[in-house]
């Protein structure tokens, strides 16, 4: 066990909405080849049959207006356009058809492309840069948020690929309940009561005790007060606060402004930061649910099966068995202990790249903080944890950031 | 702990992002989220309903405020906090 995992008390995951690998950090591999990002030559057919080349054009808003399409069907198009489907290699190639089906406007359905350049989103890039970047973190389901964060709170989706709520099948215990039981602390952190988590269905009535705000995350950062396990939801509206001020969405979910989740992300990360004692024990993963329809270029790779076959009314006629994962997202994983401008490497390494979902969420927790814990998914159990990765040496203060709002 | 080096500037976002006008139905899992509430309020017997006419909401402020009346029905412990 490494010094930095012997020093852990907490783990801290902050899944944000909606946006491709590509999308936000496809730009970073020109400042460092190991990320595998773009070079500048990937491209889409458009539907005049013209390629539609990836462009560093990303805005932080009014961009992907209508919301891409990310439910099963229309993400099976964008992995296997130009292919007859499983079990032929994803081809990566039908985002620019899919977008185009909504609007049916040529120019418009290009902007499916799009990515940020490195100096827009000082946040997410500067984490990137200084700590841990997955280059092979999956969502875990080709499809939409509901399902994906399942995943990430389950271990499974129970069968579900769709947006459906109402999927709770025992004997699987949500992360929050096993570390209850195991007598450790979790709870669940939801923006505020006009922005409560899509697991309140599921967890709240019975359970009260694991939810939390916004501001009482900050407020048990300060104190010294968080769980051993803390799972943060950014906020899904624009909405009017309590006080009369306006909350803006952070979640970066198309149409919101990126920008505000650039200000939310940083806000998570100097809360951990400027309490010294939870800095030195504590580790951040920054995580995207899904991709939101947006270009990824890394074909997704097949995983375990976790059992269920999805609803064929679901995938639109395609039959899923849960055996394959869905498109690349952003993963980042802070911690001191953390070697600076670590990349792990992911299918674009065949000898020892590693293929994380969010499965691999409740494994990392349930290995970290409970130990062995049976009642679990052949896919949670198969599912990759990333504690490794913090070593024996803690970076001194100068050479971690500090986000600075004025 | 901060340096010149190591401290990074965040953009505040433009003011005119702020939308809670925007219609509820550009944003898939806010009406997946406000349907599920809906279904879940069919449940709770009368007097713990919000009364809210859900063929109303039309926009995310709508969304949202039907969002933390329920919010507050299933969950009065942080409702009562008043957190943020």
């Amino acid at each position: 066990m490494s010094v930095g995992l012997d020093n852990l008390k907490h783990i801290v995951v902050l899944m944000m909405e909606n946006r491709s690998f590509d999308h936000m950090l496809g730009a970073l591999k020109a400042a460092d080849p190991r990320i595998n990002g773009l070079t500048g030559t990937e491209s889409n057919l458009d539907t005049t049959n013209e390629p539609a080349k990836v462009q560093p054009n990303a805005e932080f808003q009014s961009q992907l207006d209508p919301d891409p399409d990310h439910h099963f069907p229309a993400v099976h198009k964008q992995l296997f356009f130009g292919t007859t489907g499983p079990p032929a290699l994803p081809s990566m190639g039908g985002f620019v058809q899919s977008y185009f089906d909504q609007q049916r406007d040529v120019n418009h359905s290009r902007k499916i492309m799009y990515y940020f350049a490195a100096d827009k989103l000082p946040v997410l890039h500067t984490l990137a840069h200084s700590f841990a970047v997955f280059n092979g973190w999956f969502s875990s389901i080709p499809g939409p948020t509901i399902c994906n964060r399942a995943f990430a709170h389950y271990g499974t989706s129970f069968g579900q690929v769709s947006m459906d709520m109402f999927y709770l099948k025992d004997p699987i215990k949500s992360t929050y309940e096993r570390m209850l039981q195991a007598g450790r602390t979790a709870k669940l952190y939801y923006y505020d009561p006009s922005s409560s988590t899509m697991e309140i269905v599921n967890l709240l009535q019975n359970q009260p005790q694991i939810f939390g705000t916004y501001q009482q995350f900050l407020s048990d950062c300060a104190q010294g007060t968080l769980p051993d396990y803390s799972f943060v939801e950014p906020n899904y509206t624009d909405h009017t606060g309590d006080g009369g001020g306006e909350e803006l969405a952070s979640d970066q979910h198309p149409d919101h402004d990126v920008q505000a989740g650039e200000v939310f992300i940083a806000s998570i990360y100097n809360a951990i930061r400027q309490n010294a004692d939870l800095w030195r024990s504590t580790a951040l993963l920054v995580v995207y649910d899904e991709h939101g329809g947006i270009f990824d270029h890394v074909s997704p790779p097949a995983c375990t099966p976790d059992g269920y076959s999805a609803s064929l009314q679901d995938t639109g006629g395609v039959p899923f068995a849960f055996d394959r994962l869905g498109v690349r997202v952003p993963a980042i994983l802070v911690s001191p202990w953390i070697a600076k401008a670590t990349v792990v490497p992911g299918p674009e390494d065949p000898a020892s790249g590693r293929v994380f979902e969010h499965a691999s969420i409740p494994a990392t927790i349930t290995q970290h903080f409970i130990g062995a814990y049976d009642a679990r998914t052949p896919r949670e159990k198969a599912a990759l944890t990333f504690l490794d990765l913090l070593s024996d040496q803690m970076r001194p203060d100068s050479d971690c950031p500090v986000f600075n709002f004025s | 702990m901060a340096t010149p080096s190591n401290v990074i500037r965040v953009p505040k976002p433009a003011r005119s992002s702020f939308n809670p006008n925007r219609p509820v139905t550009k944003n898939t899992l806010l009406k997946n989220q406000i349907e599920h509430f809906r279904k879940l309020e069919q449940k709770l017997p009368p007097e713990r309903q919000t009364g809210v006419d859900f063929d109303s909401i039309k926009t995310e402020g709508q969304a949202s405020e039907y969002i933390r009346k329920m919010t507050g029905i299933l969950n009065p412990q942080v409702a009562k906090r008043g957190g943020r």
